[in-house]
């Protein structure tokens, strides 16, 4: 347990931990599903569909290559980015909320505890 | 070599090794010289972790194996950029919160086991060697081709090898994860630059990508192969359907149906247990850090990856083009197909600009190679020194004396690669492989992501994991991996080979299982409760963060006192 010198209370409990931990590895695998399921279904699709490597979009090139090129990049962006923030998020809202009142909630409808304001 | 690319390269070196004395480390903390303080901040953070990963491999080795497979070489631009989401997902924040030194430190302590330490050690100190030997051979490449001679008695492959691992082991020794810090972030934004710069001189000429893709893949794709009757252009077989050929847009090219997955798991999983890059996240300030420091590299990885796959397919279509008016590619092609593959970039580079091009591309090259071995030396660095020397072998040493041993280790492990990097010297560069560089990268993924992310993640996300598991695992999916490297290279079958050489679709759920097994058997650390508070709790980010805006708050008022003084001046100033 860590204090600091103006008396705000720096610790976690077990117990809402063990809540933010199980969260947090929900969040963690429904986001690898959805990863796994486009990084390893482009090369599945260019495998079993012959209009996916062989047709051709605007100048050219196949749907299948467009995804591989540039399309899969993007996707690992936003999937990041969403899979941070709800992360963050948890955390925000699972942790630190009892103790740290300290902190500024002006702004977020939602307290820590989760009733509303 | 010209006087353009002699002063391109040493105005390099120069502000490289500028900066890391500038931001070198004043004190001999640990801390500092292995974690540059834990005070990097997110972008920066962001930047010098893609310093650190895009290697050799990624630079010159994506572009070299979209040049030799068309959309099979793609899968390796897919493979590397996707290994951050799971890092983002299940690593970054709780290994950065646990905060030790290395990723055989977090294992040791996380499991309270001095021998898991030890066994971590041994898989690091492979991986590391694995990734740093070809990024040794990228710069013998690179050294060949922009310079083409060496020094007395060596022979130019030599002399890059040499030269690259001398100059950076001496900027790792000295500049510390501090200096490295800066060094990879500068490193970062001029190897992206030079990509940048060649993506827009390609577009700029009317490359039109689209209609590249489509014209590629009109017609069979052939690469040079030596015979006894010299250089000729071979087509490549169809691994997908013997009967049809192989075609630059559409997959078979280099992999069967199972090796495409192979590959592209193979990379997905060796991301998070690189050491290079996962000991930078303990240098995040906290875990909420550690993991937007991730989404800011997926972003930087997804612009880098598109532009080189570009480039790789610019490349194919553009020298064959130009072969007729730059009479020095004759003796670089086959019929208008460069021989060794990774020189894609260099020529593209010297098409467009000339030996001012070259030499950027070829310094972009050098810079990629520079900042990967950095990361790799102090990695290896931080292993032995931290977790054998101070350790095990001087368990009371001062801290000068456990920097110093990181410095010295550095040394031996720049030597080491050096040697090995000049003993495989690539005789024959026909394309066996889509691409040396890429593929030897690949095998110290496979290493990674089948003995270390397997026992990382479940440390990380599973209490039950013991340090007998840990080990049991760790032992499994690193022999496994080995044993398929090795008979992956015997003639076992087409198809099967490729397969083997990328063995992390079968090595990392094995030792997954095995850890899982042997766990069940054995008893976890009596504290583990007390970890999980700090490998999943936030309650060191929300000091860290308090800490942080107190320091903002009490430095304001200076600030500010400063300000009022400058303003005073000033209107003196005006006044008068």
């Amino acid at each position: 347990m860590e204090h600091d010198d103006d008396g705000v209370d720096e610790h976690d409990t077990p117990a809402e931990v063990d809540a933010a931990f199980r969260t947090l590895r929900r969040v963690a695998i429904a986001h690898f599903v959805l990863f796994l399921a486009a990084v390893m279904g482009v090369p599945a699709l260019s495998l079993t569909l012959g209009w996916w490597s062989g047709g051709r979009l605007a100048g050219g090139m196949s749907p299948g290559f467009a995804m591989a090129a540039f399309g899969l990049y993007g996707f690992f962006l936003v999937i990041g980015l969403a899979a941070a923030t709800l992360s963050s998020a948890v955390e925000a809202r699972m942790l630190g909320g009892r103790n740290d009142q300290g902190t500024d909630y002006a702004g977020d409808p939602y307290p820590s505890d989760g009733e509303l304001q | 070599m010209t006087i353009t690319s002699a002063g391109t390269l040493a105005i390099l070196i120069a502000a490289v090794a500028l900066v890391t004395l500038v931001v070198r480390p004043r004190g001999v903390s640990t801390v500092d010289f292995y974690l540059a303080g834990q005070r990097v901040g997110v972008a920066t953070n962001a930047l010098a972790i893609c310093g650190d990963y895009f290697s050799a491999a990624s630079f010159l080795g994506v572009a070299a194996a979209v040049y030799v497979s068309g959309l099979d070489g793609v899968w390796y631009a897919v493979g590397f950029a996707a290994g951050f989401v799971p890092v983002l997902l299940f690593v970054a924040a709780p290994l950065r919160r646990f905060g030790e030194f290395s990723i055989p430190d977090f294992l040791g302590r996380r499991l309270a086991s001095e021998r898991v330490r030890l066994v971590a050690v041994g898989v690091v100190q492979t991986v590391i060697l694995v990734y740093l030997v070809p990024q040794a051979v990228g710069s013998g490449i690179t050294w060949q081709l922009l310079v083409g001679h060496g020094l007395p008695g060596l022979s130019a492959y030599a002399t890059g090898v040499v030269l690259s691992t001398a100059v950076v082991a001496g900027l790792v020794a000295f500049g510390g994860m501090r200096g490295t810090t800066w060094t990879q972030a500068i490193q970062f934004l001029l190897l992206l630059g030079a990509l940048v710069w060649l993506a827009v001189a390609v577009a700029g000429s009317g490359f039109h990508y689209s209609e590249a893709v489509a014209d590629l893949s009109a017609e069979p794709l052939a690469n040079p192969v030596h015979g006894d009757a010299g250089w000729h252009l071979q087509p490549e077989s169809n691994q997908l359907d013997p009967g049809a050929p192989a075609t630059f847009g559409q997959p078979g090219a280099a992999y069967g149906p199972l090796a495409q997955f192979a590959l592209i798991l193979t990379l997905v999983m060796g991301t998070a247990g690189l050491p290079h890059v996962m000991n930078r996240y303990f240098t995040s300030p906290t875990g909420t850090a550690a993991r937007m420091t991730t989404v800011w590299v997926l972003g930087l990885a997804g612009l880098f990856y598109a532009l080189a796959v570009m480039l790789g397919t610019a490349a194919r279509q553009q020298i064959a083009a130009a072969v007729e008016h730059h009479p020095w590619l004759e003796e670089l092609t086959v019929d208008g197909v460069l021989r060794v593959p990774e020189h894609a970039l260099p020529v593209l580079g010297r098409i467009y600009g000339g030996d001012s091009g070259l030499a950027v591309v070829a310094a972009g090259a050098l810079v990629a190679v520079m900042s990967t071995i950095a990361g790799l030396l102090l990695a290896a660095a931080a292993s032995w020194g931290h977790d054998v020397y101070e350790r095990h072998i001087n368990p009371r040493a001062t801290q000068s004396q456990a920097v110093w041993a990181g410095r010295a280790s550095t040394v031996v492990a720049a030597l080491a690669a050096g040697a090995l990097a000049i003993a495989m010297q690539p005789d024959d560069p026909s394309p066996a492989v889509p691409s040396i560089v890429a593929a030897m990268v690949t095998w110290a993924f496979a290493i990674a992501g089948s003995a270390l992310t397997p026992v990382f993640v479940l440390a990380i996300w599973w209490r039950g994991t013991t340090a007998a598991g840990a080990i049991a695992g760790m032992s499994v999916g690193g022999l496994v991996s080995v044993s398929m490297f090795v008979v992956g290279a015997l003639p076992v079958g087409p198809g099967l080979g490729e397969t083997l050489v990328t063995p992390t679709l079968v090595a990392a759920p094995l030792a997954a299982l095995v850890t899982w097994l042997v766990s069940r058997a054995t008893t976890p650390p009596a504290d583990v409760e007390r970890q999980w508070l700090v490998l999943h709790g936030t309650a060191a980010d929300r000091h860290a963060e308090r800490l942080a805006r107190l320091t903002i708050a009490s430095a304001e008022p200076t600030r500010r006192r400063r300000g009022r003084g400058t303003r005073r001046q000033g209107d003196r100033d005006a006044d008068r």
